[in-house]
């Protein structure tokens, strides 16, 4: 109900005039997001286009030299519960002393408040959301014994112990098996039928059309957004990599992959 | 003379005892989350420039009293860290030159105003040079009280903001995303990071304080896959190293900085060498038995081929002596004995060899797992 009085009909994501610069060189410029409820959006660009800036703009981890974010129409701070990230599995040491199961225990903190440690319902939840992405047998592992779509796995669950109603994800698909793949657009779906939101930074052009709803191309300005088959297409994608990108709009021929520029 | 009984009667070797033990303490403890957040070398400069900090605090307020030195070890100590960071956030300077340059500043005016306060006709100026190497054996019962206290308030936080601590030390990222205020947790942890060292820095000394914050640390990490064990043992592995060494210092009249530093060393190279999981001598000794187990499977699979080129005969022998130039001599000499020993092969009259039954099993039964598990043969 509660939940329900603050998201409203209002855009779940909306970031207008966002500008941010590392000395003198801007990496994002006046971009806007604006992403519907219960889509789920991709933001594809090049190397230094500034997926990840954006992202990290969007959940106050970088502060805009410009601009504003909105959550379901109020300003993230007050919004932030409503939040989850999803971090690049690269920005952490997976050679941290700690298991599967604590690691997505750290999802419940924010609703447990300071000093006060987790128990035994923090921990069951934490053990349902592990069981969602197919990792309830791995509970107890020390993390660096996960492979890469493993660790994967386990920052989805701890984003999904969240329960938050917009999921924000950091190149999801980089770098995971097969398997974890499948599971990971499975669990896309799966948030999408519960009426949840997730934009994600994803370097696939090939697989864009098929997982995604909406799409934000991004080469530090925002080059163009909107529903995949509209947006999506041959021009854009020149306009965003530079007109050096071959076989795209969706339709494969050959290298997948982003272009090296 | 006995150590042990001096130790519960000996009034200084209990004191020197009991005030290494709150600073192994404090430091393992402490110096664990500082192993995980790779500040080793932000340690290593907070503590020498604790030094112009103990100086500066006798010369302003003329007492030696330990909270008062600490306390100015303490100012530098935490004003030397947040020059680091500012430098590495303010200018291109990296952080490991900004924090060589810290260091050595900071221990160069701290020597600085050594040598002013030795000139000094004042009384008590005696023994702050302690303060460079560490003196165990000039430890007071006020010391130790004073490092207990202090030492208890830098465990308390960490007990409190266990969980905080952890999401920072893990994931610093995830942790601002919930709306940790992670920017003041990263100071506060610092600044406990500080009272550890000031724990310690009459005892070990500016010099060598760091490698106490380090040592223990890194030896509770091969031992655990667990934060709150790694923690822990880390507590105890400072309490035996400072107890040790202290001891050690004592009787054999040794600097204590270093003595405490090697037992602390000694007891990494152990961690290193023979932890259960971690060790590196299990591992090489892992993988020479997988290497082994490789080459004992490769010459069954020789011997094997061999066999399937004659036809009928599966166990005719056969001169083995091209399988040395492809195999290495001593491989295939080892190889075939173990192989024999489990009756898996045979040498015959002539000097030849061959496969037994068993052995021919075998060999098929290996190429069928090799094939089943996608290996190329």
């Amino acid at each position: 109900m509660s939940v329900r009085l603050r998201t409203g009909n209002a855009l779940a994501v909306q970031a207008t005039d966002l500008t941010l610069a590392y000395q003198q060189r801007p990496v994002l410029w006046d971009v806007d997001l604006e992403v519907p409820q219960g889509v789920l959006m991709a933001i594809v660009g090049p190397n230094g286009a500034g997926k990840t800036t954006l992202l990290r703009t969007v959940l106050g981890l970088l502060r805009p030299a410009a601009g504003e974010v909105r959550v379901f129409g109020r300003p993230y701070a007050e919004q932030r519960q409503l939040v989850a990230y999803v971090p690049q599995r690269g920005s952490v040491d997976w050679d941290f002393p700690t298991t599967a199961l604590d690691i997505v225990t750290m999802g419940t903190y924010s609703g447990l408040g300071w000093v006060k440690r987790p128990g035994a319902s923090e921990r069951s939840r934490a053990t349902a959301a592990l069981t969602q992405v197919g990792m309830q047998a791995y509970a107890n592992r020390q993390i660096s014994q996960l492979s890469g779509g493993q660790q994967q796995r386990v920052f989805l669950a701890r984003a999904l112990v969240q329960d938050a109603q917009v999921y924000l994800m950091d190149e999801p698909f980089q770098g995971v098996d097969a398997t974890t793949e499948r599971a990971i657009v499975n669990l896309l779906r799966a948030l999408r039928a519960d009426g949840k939101t997730v934009v994600a930074v994803h370097h696939d052009l090939q697989t864009v059309a098929e997982y995604f709803d909406q799409v934000t191309l991004l080469n530090v300005r925002r080059i163009a957004a909107g529903p995949v088959d509209k947006v999506f297409t041959d021009e854009n994608l020149r306009l965003t990599y530079g007109g050096r990108v071959a076989g795209i709009g969706g339709r494969t021929n050959g290298s997948g992959h982003e272009p090296s520029l | 003379m006995d150590v042990l009984s001096d130790l519960f009667l000996d009034y200084t070797l209990r004191t020197v005892a009991l005030g290494s033990a709150a600073l192994g303490v404090v430091s393992g403890a402490l110096g664990a989350f500082a192993v995980l957040r790779r500040q080793a070398l932000l340690g290593d400069a907070m503590s020498h420039a604790a030094l112009p900090g103990v100086a500066l605090a006798f010369l302003i307020t003329g007492s030696r009293a330990p909270l008062i030195l600490m306390i100015g070890a303490a100012v530098t100590g935490w004003l030397a860290a947040v020059a680091i960071v500012s430098i590495v956030r303010a200018s291109r300077i990296k952080a490991d030159t900004a924090m060589a340059l810290m260091l050595s500043v900071c221990f160069g005016a701290g020597l600085v105003v050594l040598t002013f306060i030795q000139r000094q006709p004042a009384a008590g100026k005696a023994g702050l040079d302690r303060f460079l190497f560490g003196q165990a054996a000039a430890m007071l019962e006020s010391d130790v009280i004073t490092m207990a206290a202090v030492g208890a308030l830098g465990l308390l936080g960490v007990l409190v903001l266990w969980k905080e601590f952890k999401l920072l030390s893990f994931d610093p990222d995830f942790a601002a995303s919930l709306g940790i205020p992670t920017r003041r947790l990263d100071v506060l942890l610092t600044s406990l990071l500080v009272i550890a060292i000031v724990v310690g820095l009459k005892t070990v000394g500016v010099v060598l304080m760091s490698a106490m914050v380090v040592a223990p640390g890194a030896a509770a990490r091969q031992w655990t896959d667990r934060l709150g064990t790694m923690v822990t043992l880390s507590a105890l592995f400072g309490a035996g190293a400072g107890v040790l060494g202290a001891l050690l210092s004592t009787t054999a009249e040794t600097s204590t900085g270093p003595t405490i530093v090697l037992v602390a060393t000694g007891m990494v190279a152990v961690s290193l060498l023979f932890a259960p999981a971690r060790g590196l001598v299990w591992a090489r000794l892992r993988a020479w038995r997988s290497q082994r187990m490789l080459a004992l499977e490769a010459v069954l699979a020789d011997l094997a081929a061999l066999a399937a080129q004659h036809g009928s005969d599966a166990t005719h022998p056969h001169d083995v002596g091209a399988l040395h130039a492809v195999r290495g001599r001593v491989v295939m000499q080892r190889a075939l004995a173990e192989l024999a020993a489990e009756g898996l092969a045979q040498r015959h009259d002539g000097g030849g060899w061959s496969l037994t039954a068993q052995g021919l099993a075998e060999a098929s039964r290996l190429a069928r797992t090799r094939r089943a598990s996608g290996d190329a043969p």
